[in-house]
């Protein structure tokens, strides 16, 4: 039986040994950063063991344009720890992003040809800004919503060989992705870890910190880490509920309500950037609007409210998207609830899926019918 | 009053404060905007230690017989309710109801946001000028945990300087049921 067993070790001492063993297994190091405090940590130790052992290891950042400033602050100061043990592979070139906030331009691609005088900022000097890869056998996972950010991912990846990926997740971040990569080993006997083409493996080295490890690493460490931390902080989040996301993506809107606050210049390039920027900053956090968990009032029911944001919905192409992934559901105003969030949030890429089962209130008032 | 721009003249109503009995003042029945009571308790204080500086913005409505409010509806009842004033500084605009709706929005959506960080400055200036953070707290309608989290300069990291490291854990294929 697979069980999750306690050791002597402090997580610190356990990540050094794991990141020491993929320096003895794999000549081919990278480790993938955000900006975030996870991927920063991971990032120093897998250097620090880089340093001592007068190796090279890659720092993969794919870029997607628009970002909070602090974060390109924070990659531009992890490339330059260690340079002489850094191989940068900073990504800047396009691909599509949904942007949930608006319905005429649902898609951004990021490092659009043609737009840079738009763009959130120029291309950095030691960008990778063409496709390091044959775009010939470029693989899409879905070919209607294009290219997107882990078609990049992936490619990447594949372009390489036997190559161990170092990654931060954490398992108490996602418990549910946990349990998806712990079950088998990836690698020889390590469960830490998932295996890929090629080769290539990607590792886990962080999987057993808590939040709190990270940040005392950080502080231990007096290393560098993203303003908006500290900005959130401030604001009043929890320590547990602050984490540093993209701008636009359609589970992060949210992070517009509070942008002018944190980084005024980043929201007025993001405005002239996009459509929907404002809308994202006035309504991200009314229940009514973009939330969608409150009815508005002109509406009898969910039904009749998303009939109306089928029928007013501006793109046909999307549109179609919607009635044939509608006409495969219940009709009940629990179903439907989540068709309007969909449609408010513009998700035709069914990101937010919905669960489509009878109505738990219906089935509970129908229970009640039959015992009186 | 005008006052000449390269866009043309500019009227400035500003100039032109009367003071009217606050009972024939009333509120309008559309405005969008609600103030929470923490911050009505600030606009007491600022009122208070500032006086009444922008004269609330109306129009004459001849059917009501009345003042209608256009902004600053929660400033009157700042004076009606809490400080039972009898009289109220107010300009008359000459505006349809098209325009007065327009003119509410402009007036509360035109305004800035504080940058969290510039925020924690000035409070962090307030607490080296000798400021206790009760009085920080009070005057700048703030709960005591945002000035306790204002003045903190260091950053989070900080807060875990004293955190002892988590034990490591592994998976483990374990005979027999644990």
């Amino acid at each position: 039986m697979l069980k999750q067993v306690y050791t002597n070790n402090t997580v610190l001492e356990a990540a050094r040994e794991r990141i020491s063993y993929i320096f003895d297994e794999f000549e081919n190091i990278i480790v993938s950063i955000s900006g975030g405090k996870d991927s920063t940590t991971l990032a120093h130790l897998t250097l620090t063991e880089a340093h001592k052992r007068g190796r090279k290891v890659g720092l993969f950042f794919l870029d997607e344009e628009v970002v909070y400033d602090s974060t390109i602050k924070q990659i531009e100061y992890l490339m330059d720890l260690y340079p002489e043990n850094t191989i940068k592979l900073w990504l800047q070139l396009e691909f599509h992003l949904t942007n949930a906030t608006s319905l005429t331009e649902s898609q951004l691609i990021c490092w659009e040809a043609g737009k840079h005088q738009i763009w959130m900022r120029p291309k950095n000097q030691i960008s990778i800004k063409h496709k390091p890869w044959d775009v010939t056998k470029e693989t899409v996972r879905d070919k209607n919503k294009g290219f997107g950010f882990y078609d990049a991912i992936e490619n990447f990846e594949n372009s390489r060989q036997n190559t161990a990926f170092l990654v931060g997740l954490r398992a108490t971040e996602s418990p549910n992705r946990w349990r998806a990569v712990s079950k088998n080993p990836g690698y020889k006997n390590i469960y830490w870890c998932t295996k890929m083409t090629n080769g290539n493996v990607s590792f886990y080295p962080l999987y057993d910190w808590n939040f709190h490890d990270v940040w005392k690493y950080i502080y231990d460490n007096k290393l560098r880490y993203s303003k908006i931390y500290d900005y959130m902080w401030k604001k009043g989040m929890g320590l547990q509920e602050i984490r540093v996301s993209s701008l636009i993506h359609e589970k992060s809107f949210r992070a517009l309500v509070e942008l002018p606050e944190f980084e005024p210049k980043t929201y007025d390039r993001l405005l002239k950037r996009i459509k929907g920027i404002s809308v994202g900053n006035l309504y991200g956090k009314d229940r009514a609007l973009l939330r969608v968990q409150k009815l508005p009032k002109n509406y009898k029911n969910w039904r009749e409210y998303r009939d109306f944001l089928m029928a007013t919905y501006p793109d046909p192409e999307k549109k179609e998207i919607f009635v044939k992934r509608f006409a495969k559901h219940l009709d009940n105003d629990y179903v439907a609830r989540q068709q309007c969030r969909q449609l408010v949030l513009n998700d035709y890429e069914n990101n937010l899926p919905i669960d489509n089962k009878p109505d738990p209130r219906e089935v509970l008032i129908q229970k009640w019918r039959e015992l009186l | 009053m005008i006052i000449q721009t390269k866009k043309g003249e500019i009227k400035l109503p500003c100039l032109e404060v009367k003071i009217v009995d606050i009972n024939l003042v009333q509120a309008n029945n559309y405005n969008p905007n609600t103030v929470s009571s923490q911050n009505m308790a600030l606009l007491e204080e600022s009122i208070l230690a500032n006086g009444f500086c922008f004269a609330v913005v109306t129009i004459w409505d001849p059917d009501l017989d009345k003042y209608v409010i256009i902004d600053g509806f929660h400033r009157y009842l700042i004076f009606r309710d809490y400080l039972q004033a009898k009289e109220l500084p107010i300009i008359v605009l000459e505006h349809d109801i098209t325009k007065r709706m327009e003119a509410t929005v402009q007036f509360n959506r035109a305004r800035g946001v504080h940058q969290v960080e510039l925020m924690g400055d000035l409070v962090q200036a307030l607490v080296e000028q000798g400021v206790p953070d009760e009085e920080i707290a009070q005057k700048l309608g703030m709960e005591i945990e945002e000035v306790f989290r204002l003045k903190q300069i260091t950053g989070i990291a900080e807060l875990f300087k004293n955190q002892i490291y988590s034990k490591a854990w592994e998976m483990r294929e374990v005979d027999g049921v644990g």
